[in-house]
């Protein structure tokens, strides 16, 4: 950390002397629309009286966020308080109409996962790899050392600039361990509401209890949060993260976002870089083209996923491993001219994604500015976040049936191990009901999921009746394994059918929420009643 | 940022005692900013020591706090003056610094020795820096952090009876609406701590100064051009209203046509979330029990209107108590 202060002109110096950025709409001018999510919008804009350097303006619609705007201000506060040259920092934030611009650095080359979907959906060159996940630990580094927790890092909230340089963003579920009151006092108002402190005296102050982050990139003890959340999990999802970068997606995201879920709690996902290597037979990937990669590499990514979180590095230990040792500064040059040279520039995703977002549901939208497909649930939770400016990284849902089923093998995950399952069953409920209010719709899809995890929990207890049944013989393992597949799939296009009709319901429902709200608009413009006056 | 943890054994109460004279170093030295170099070395010192405080009060990660070393800290940092040399000092100080210096101050606001708060007293005896840092809202570098280090301090109740009842609670109407959001929330969020933390202090407050109060937040906030301003004012002023330690200001508030006027036009904000909040504050109008003849005259003039608008009011969300309410609004409106 210390080597990197000095080359970008260490950021808490120059702090105070930063350019003032105006606190009114009319300073700035729109240039074009680089994103959209469900509530908010993000413009490429010119700052005109600081000689129009260009930034980006998130303008979140107040009205339409389902965040109250405490949560908003505890984001916008945490931010505001973040220097550290990999780590997006606001300018500033003001309200225009009921609406709030965040202004921000302008990254001209978007996120990873932006840049991974136009121009590399098999992933990236390993050198480029390192250069961008280096400098996203020194972020973390940063962060940590803070005593704030990210909890939601992805490729998706990795912005790189057009020389390549990246900036960590979206804040919207980091936590402080310095914002929770010590044990002794317990009402404490600071900004911390979200994340309700400890219940047992036991944890320590640096648990988080509540849920947060994204799916496929959370870590098991997120997923279990009796544990509650220590940094760790953020090394956990870095390690998720350098995956998704070599391999171009997450690992297990050819599973609906719950199923990847419930497979990390009941299983101990083992996970190597070589995907093709992995348990079964990799022969049928063969197909595919195989990928190369570094022992630095694979070993880097096994140590950050390894089950106990206490066995994981540090992002600092982590960022003196030798996959990083091998970074050099024209590896950036690389990165431009290879990676970033290769792909649209961010207005042009986003007018292509105007298409893209038009053809069939399920397809994989690739662009940072999906179309307000309001329909999806998850995407509504993601868009309350102020500081990134990429909006479908949820877009991951990829439809399992498009893919030949050796993708599945070639997923590197699997084996089950029975060791931990007892006392899984009321956790994995819980986390899933969680998961659910999560997802603004819960009023809806409420009975249909607890369908679903009945559903489940008949699956499970087959699993683990077979599980039992087989005694501790080691020959047989194979046909186990696959036998467990087999129920995992019948479990999956179980989940898969009731997702769909959930889905359904909530496309009626809105519908009919629409008609009513139309109503109710009647009725309201009917009824100016003039306030007492007379 | 390494070996911090592990220099020579310091006791707690040596660090605050470097951390005091470094600050009056900083304090004298206070006119050239950057070039010096041993001001540099100074600050960077510094820097050092209020890590080590902040890792001392909330452990780091490896280990806990220990009660026995907070003890001997705090009644080092209290027994001089090195809170209002922080403090002032603040601004000079950096970024991280001044953070972990926020964090310290906010710790050290619960710390017990022999089970007495000594910041209270220290503070009682030193109300002028409340003063300092409720003014730091007019200055955009430190006012988040002056804000959070104020937040901590109205925990005490002595505090917040001093703040309440001096003319910077004037101020806030003004901060509230500042153009930058960080610190307009961040001065909102302190306005309502004050207002809603110590509960008997808070009704004695709101009684003694109803008028001007209510006359202040009707017209500059309620009446707020600023969305953010009047969606949050409406939301908290039916927090106020409805919590039970107020109910002498409530009923008060409820029996004025004025009031009312005010709220039956929020009703029809173009924002749905002020609408919904509005109905919140509305609805106490109509239960009252004892209406006065102006308010009655108010309701029964606008009561097709006001049926009318509620036939058709709903919110998106499925909310039992919201339609009773609703449905009990109609009710008494009706009747009148």
């Amino acid at each position: 950390m210390a080597a990197a202060a000095g080359s970008v002109g260490g950021d808490d110096h120059h702090h105070h002397q930063q350019a003032r950025y105006p606190l009114d709409a009319g300073s700035y001018r729109l240039l074009c629309k680089i994103g959209s999510g469900v509530s908010a919008v993000v413009y490429k804009a010119a700052c005109v009286p600081l000689g129009s350097a260009v930034v980006a303006i998130k303008a979140i619609d107040l009205e339409r966020s389902r965040a109250n705007l405490d949560e908003v201000w505890r984001e916008a506060k945490a931010m505001a308080l973040l220097s550290h040259r990999n780590v997006l920092r606001a300018h500033c934030s003001f309200t225009v109409g009921s609406h709030l611009w965040v202004v921000m650095p302008f990254m001209a080359a978007g996120s990873l996962h932006s840049i991974l979907s136009h121009g590399f959906p098999d992933g990236l060159p390993e050198q480029c790899i390192a250069v961008v996940l280096r400098d996203t630990l020194r972020a973390l580094c940063y962060l940590h050392e803070q005593g704030r927790i990210h909890r939601d890092i992805k490729a998706g909230n990795i912005l790189v600039d057009s020389d390549g340089s990246v900036k960590l963003a979206d804040f919207g579920v980091s936590a402080s361990i310095y914002e929770t009151a010590p044990s002794t006092s317990s009402a404490f108002s600071g900004p911390i509401n979200h994340a309700p402190p400890p219940s047992g005296a036991a944890l320590s102050s640096s648990c988080f209890n509540d849920m947060a982050g994204t799916p496929y990139w959370m870590a098991p003890e997120v997923i279990h949060s009796h544990v509650g959340y220590g940094i760790k999990a953020d090394i956990w999802s870095f390690g998720i993260t350098a995956l998704e970068l070599a391999h171009g997606r997450p690992p297990l995201s050819h599973l609906p976002p719950s199923k990847s879920m419930l497979m990390r709690i009941t299983s101990r996902v083992r996970l190597e870089v070589d995907a093709s290597s992995s348990s079964s037979e990799g022969s049928s990937s063969a197909a595919r083209k195989k990928k190369k990669f570094s022992k630095a590499f694979k070993d880097m990514v096994s140590s950050c996923l390894c089950q106990e979180p206490a066995k994981r590095p540090s992002a600092e230990k982590l960022l003196r491993h030798p996959f990083f040792k091998g970074c050099r500064s024209r590896d950036y040059d690389y990165l431009v001219r290879n990676v970033l040279d290769a792909v649209p520039t961010v207005e042009e995703r986003c007018r292509d994604s105007t298409q893209l977002c038009g053809c069939a549901r399920g397809a994989r939208c690739v662009s940072p500015c999906r179309h307000a497909s309001s329909g999806s649930n998850v995407v509504a939770a993601k868009n309350r976040r102020i500081s990134g400016w990429n909006f479908n990284e949820e877009s991951f849902e990829l439809d399992p049936t498009d893919k030949p089923p050796e993708q599945q093998q070639q997923q590197p995950c699997f084996p089950f191990h029975h060791d931990n399952d007892d006392d899984m069953v009321e956790h994995e409920q819980e986390q899933r009901r969680r998961q659910d209010g999560n997802d603004g719709s819960s009023d809806v899809a409420v009975p249909h999921l607890v369908t679903i995890l009945g559903s489940l929990e008949m699956q499970r207890d087959m699993v683990m009746q077979v599980l039992e049944g087989d005694g501790g013989g080691g020959g047989e393992t194979a046909g186990r394994e696959e036998m467990l597949v087999g129920y995992v799939r019948e479990l999956e296009k179980r989940v898969q059918e009731l997702s769909t009709e959930v889905e359904e319901e909530m496309a009626r429902n809105a519908h009919l929420q629409e008609l009513l709200h139309e109503r109710a608009c009647e009725n309201h413009t009917d009824s100016s009643h003039t306030s007492g006056s007379r | 940022m390494k070996g911090l943890f592990k220099s020579k054994p310091r006791t707690p109460a040596d660090v605050v005692r470097q951390t005091r004279e470094l600050l009056i170093f900083l304090d004298l030295h206070s006119g050239s900013r950057g070039g010096d170099a041993k001001r540099e070395e100074k600050m960077a010192e510094l820097s050092k020591n209020i890590r080590e405080l902040k890792s001392i009060l909330y452990g780091n990660g490896e280990s806990e706090p220990v009660t026995e070393a907070c003890v001997q800290l705090t009644q080092e940092f209290f027994r001089e003056n090195t809170l209002r040399l922080l403090i002032i000092c603040l601004p000079k100080l950096n970024l991280e610094t001044r953070k972990d210096a926020t964090q310290v101050v906010a710790n050290l606001q619960r710390q017990q020795v022999s089970s007495k708060i000594v910041a209270s007293e220290y503070l009682e005896a030193n109300k002028d820096l409340l003063d300092t840092l409720i003014s730091g809202y007019e200055n955009m570098d430190i006012a988040l952090h002056y804000g959070s280090m104020l937040r901590e301090c109205i925990r005490h109740q002595s505090i917040a009876r001093y703040v309440l009842e001096s003319d910077h609670m004037k101020k806030f109407f003004d901060y509230i609406q500042l153009p930058n959001f960080d610190i307009a929330s961040d001065a909102s969020a302190t306005f309502k701590e004050l207002l809603t933390r110590h509960k008997a202090t808070v009704a004695e407050f709101l009684s003694k100064n109803y008028d001007w109060f209510f006359s202040e937040f009707n017209t500059r906030l309620l009446s707020s051009t600023n969305y953010i301003t009047k969606r949050q004012a409406i939301k908290f002023l039916g927090d106020m209203l409805l919590d039970r330690s107020n109910s002498t200001v409530m009923m008060r508030y409820v029996s004025s046509k004025d009031n009312l006027m005010i709220l039956m036009n929020l009703l029809r904000d173009s924002s749905k979330n002020i609408q919904i909040e509005a109905f919140h504050v509305f609805k106490l109008f109509a239960a009252n029990k004892n209406k006065p003849t102006e308010v009655v005259n108010i309701l029964v003039t606008n009561r097709s209107k006001l049926l009318r608008f509620f036939a058709g009011f709903k919110i998106d969300k499925e909310d039992e108590q919201f339609e009773a309410d609703k449905e009990q609004v109609i009710k008494e409106i009706s009747a009148l």
